[in-house]
């Protein structure tokens, strides 16, 4: 277990290694250079070469990537181009409060998603799972920014109960911040549920075609116990790994959720960093997402083997 | 049930969000960028600063520029020495009164390389104008020395991008030298800054306000009745509307579009405000077919000015194919002499220019608030009906504003910051393009007539200049200024009097009214 965790760490270093030198590179290939968007569109050549000098980027593309990585080895992903700011404790700001919406989101979508898809497949082609497949099929269509707005009219302006704008962190006042995260949440559940919904009731459909259920079922046992106690662990791996990717996918993916709702988060600071060049938050980012997503992945995987005793992680 | 919960969400807000009722919230599109004056800005940053910080000179709504933090300022017979005398009894926001001395200090500060101002080449030399000595030969008077007589050197130190050239204390630096934060002398503190959300500014109590009995630009009354204002981070304009709606925030830019259905909703008053940004289409004059400067006329006259405005503003722009900015007091009648709608013109130009029907590509960007990517459907539309085979690129702003600064384009739709004075507002666009590749109007006569209406200071005079520069730009034809900006803003009922002004909010004139 012990060496598979480090194997797998240690298989991560070359695809974070790849990360950085594509972010790097790929970024600089977009046009744009953020002295001038700095200085808008009145740049006059001497000002954008005194700032570009001052952010080092009239050096070569070379050196700008020798001087960015060797720090990022030593832990330091440099300054944000446009707000001065450390990037590491900038991001990692961000990430926490992107963190606990989507972490959140995902734990009430999965919690809901997965016994909704079990008992659609248990009820094959009933109306039950007609309308659980096709409410399944809703949410995952409604575009995530549309279903937001949709929340905001509906609690924040015709029923009143929820704020419209702002944000509040936790450790502020944990009551008013659970209130500001009432609909980012809703939002994201939501559109998972439809995503997790489907997954289930497909790996459980396959699993009840199997013998061992038929087996089960022979030996008397309530459908309950065999759909929970024998169907459940089997049917629910492919799920598993789909709430891993899931999770990876919405801390890059929920900068339109974050912009609708005016939350600081990760998404909307590497959205601001695009429009605006700041390529050092860019990268950081980035490198910190694909980091997330490793991270996620293998505990995912290491998590595997206690629903399904089957696969070992060795 | 459902009561219940309401009551308890409410109880729980209360107890949470900003709870005075006489704190105003204003919407930012963007968080701003520092709270460094004329450092590190974008509109935005402008906007929220120029709360905090005051110039020796500031501009009024016509966009010509009034004393501020100075009380007079003399201009030697020469034009070259320029003598401030300060408002006595004013006051920072750490209770030390206003000097001569902190004039020098800021001024200094700013021409400090390290500083990184973004205006200081305009007083170096190193655009022209250079500040030679500054002195102050006592505690309530200073003394700039120019190296020539110029039109314009007030007029740089009021601009909002330069922050206003604020006068600031010492105590806004750390004593290391890094920036710490406004410690102005605006009617408002700076409170708090919560990165991506929102910026507190508090009332100053012991402001001494400029004459005036109401706002006039910057100038003018500046007393404020509020005691607290946020600027809230909004990114999404839908948001930005349900907000308003609801009452979370009282102040915001909306979109032209959304205007007849907020005019509608019960807490919420909506208006039009006038900006000198210009709404333009760049020509390219170095391109093989737009250097062609027939081809460039028949697309003006290919172009229904009146129509396109009233399209891409929901009938509520005015146009104007002037540098000069409808609110400029030097808008006229030379300046009322537009592009007429012309297609048969239009078509006898293309002949004439021997056009064979290439393609034209317009750039431009979908950001909301600026009209780029509208204006150039209905401008390809309407060059396509006189046989333009005209196509749009649509690039995001960063892209395009890259393409702009090297000039790598055919044409543009293209929007210019606000200059108020019409020399610096010409100066955008005219100039050597071997030298800035993103200047359009490369033609030495405009140079220097725009040369001498930044040297010369009578009106008469300038007025002159700006008429000559109009009718040669018409013929040139080197853009099309279509429009300046007209936007759409929204207040709530509860908040009176806080009119923003080119673009950017301004709340120090607005109240709160009780019910």
């Amino acid at each position: 277990m012990l060496r598979f965790a480090l194997r797998r760490i240690l298989m991560a270093v070359p695809t974070l290694l790849i990360m950085a030198v594509s972010v790097f590179v790929l970024i600089r290939l977009i046009p744009g250079d953020p002295a001038s968007l700095m200085l808008g569109d009145l740049a006059d050549a001497a000002s954008l070469a005194d700032l570009r000098q001052r952010l080092g980027l009239d050096q070569s593309l070379l050196i700008q990537f020798g001087i960015w990585f060797g720090n990022v080895l030593q832990g330091d992903l440099g300054n944000s181009i446009t707000s001065s700011q450390p990037v590491l404790p900038l991001v990692l700001d961000r990430f926490w409060i992107s963190a606990r919406i989507v972490l959140i989101a995902v734990l009430i979508a999965s919690v809901l998603a997965v016994p909704a898809g079990m008992i659609a497949a248990w009820r094959q082609n009933s109306t039950l799972d007609l309308a659980l497949v096709g409410s399944a099929t809703v949410l995952l269509s409604i575009p995530t920014f549309w279903l937001g707005l949709l929340l905001l009219l509906l609690f924040g302006l015709k029923l009143e109960w929820l704020p419209v704008v702002g944000y509040v962190s936790f450790s502020e006042n944990p009551t008013a911040a659970l209130l500001y995260i009432i609909m980012p949440v809703m939002t994201l559940f939501l559109h998972e549920m439809g995503v997790l919904i489907r997954m289930a009731r497909a790996s459980t459909l396959e699993v009840l075609r199997l013998d061992y259920i038929t087996h089960a079922r022979a030996k008397g046992l309530s459908e309950s116990a065999v759909l929970w106690c024998h169907a459940f662990k089997n049917a629910f791996g492919p799920t598993w790994t789909l709430i891993g990717l899931v999770l990876g996918n919405l801390l890059g993916g929920i900068a339109v959720v974050e912009t609708v709702f005016t939350i600081p988060g990760l998404g909307r600071l590497l959205v601001d960093s695009i429009f605006a060049r700041d390529y050092p938050v860019i990268q950081g980012c980035l490198l910190f997402v694909a980091f997330v997503y490793v991270v996620v992945n293998l505990l995912v995987d290491l998590l595997y083997p206690v629903f399904d005793p089957r696969v070992t992680a060795e | 049930m459902n009561k219940s919960i309401a009551v308890a969400l409410g109880a729980a807000l209360l107890t949470a969000g900003p709870a005075f009722a006489q704190t105003v919230t204003v919407a930012l599109n963007a968080d701003i960028r520092s709270t460094n004056p004329g450092v590190n800005r974008d509109d935005n940053t402008d906007a929220v600063v120029l709360h905090m910080v005051e110039g020796l000179v500031g501009y009024r709504e016509n966009g010509t520029v009034a004393p501020l933090l100075a009380e007079s300022v003399q201009l030697s017979a020469d034009g070259k020495t320029y003598t401030f005398r300060l408002r006595k009894g004013v006051k920072f926001h750490n209770g030390a009164e206003l000097t001569a001395e902190d004039v020098l200090w800021s001024w200094n500060r700013y021409m400090e390389p390290k500083t990184d101002w973004r205006c200081r080449t305009d007083f170096d030399g190193r655009s022209g104008l250079k500040v030679e000595k500054i002195e102050a030969p006592d505690s309530q008077t200073v003394v700039m020395t120019l190296d020539r007589p110029t039109a314009l050197f007030l007029d740089s130190m009021a601009r909002t991008d330069c922050g206003m050239t604020a006068i600031l204390h010492k105590s806004s630096v750390k004593e290391e030298g890094s920036w710490d934060k406004p410690v102005g002398t605006g009617p408002f503190k700076f409170g708090e800054w919560r990165r991506g959300e929102y910026v507190t500014l508090t009332r100053f109590d012991e402001y001494r306000s400029p004459p005036g009995d109401k706002p006039d630009g910057l100038v003018g009354a500046k007393r404020t009745a509020l005691p607290e204002v946020k600027f809230l981070v909004v990114p999404d304009a839908s948001t930005v509307k349900a907000a308003l709606v609801s009452g979370a925030v009282d102040v915001a830019q909306v979109l032209d579009s959304d205007l007849a259905e907020l005019a509608k909703a019960k807490n919420v008053e909506v208006g039009l405000f006038p900006s000198a940004t210009k709404h333009t289409f760049l020509f390219q004059t170095r391109d093989p077919l737009l250097g062609n400067v027939k081809l460039r006329q028949a697309i003006a006259a290919a172009i229904d000015v009146p129509q396109l405005v009233a399209a891409v503003s929901n009938g509520n722009g005015k146009p104007n194919n002037s540098a000069v900015a409808l609110t400029s007091a030097y808008y006229g009648d030379a300046q009322r002499k537009g592009y007429s709608y012309d297609p048969a013109k239009a078509q006898q130009l293309l002949k004439e220019a021997g056009y064979k029907g290439e393609p034209i590509k317009i750039i431009a960007n979908k950001r909301v608030h600026v009209p780029s990517f509208n204006a150039a459907v209905i401008a390809q539309a309407m060059m396509q009906a006189v046989g333009i085979n005209a196509e749009i690129e649509v690039l995001e702003w960063a892209t395009q504003l890259d393409r702009y600064n090297k000039g790598n384009y055919q044409m543009m739709s293209f929007s210019y910051s606000a200059r108020l004075d019409p020399a610096l507002s010409y100066e955008q666009f005219a100039g050597p393009k071997d030298k800035q590749p993103r200047k359009v109007w490369d033609e030495a006569e405009a140079e220097a007539l725009i040369d001498k209406a930044s040297t010369i200071s009578d009106q008469t005079e300038r007025q002159k200049i700006f008429d000559e520069l109009h009718k040669r730009q018409m013929e040139m034809t080197p853009l099309v200024i279509f429009a300046n900006g007209q936007e759409a803003w929204g207040h709530t009922k509860r908040v009176q009097g806080a009119e923003p002004w080119e673009g950017k909010p301004r709340v120090w004139g607005a109240r709160v009214a009780t019910n």
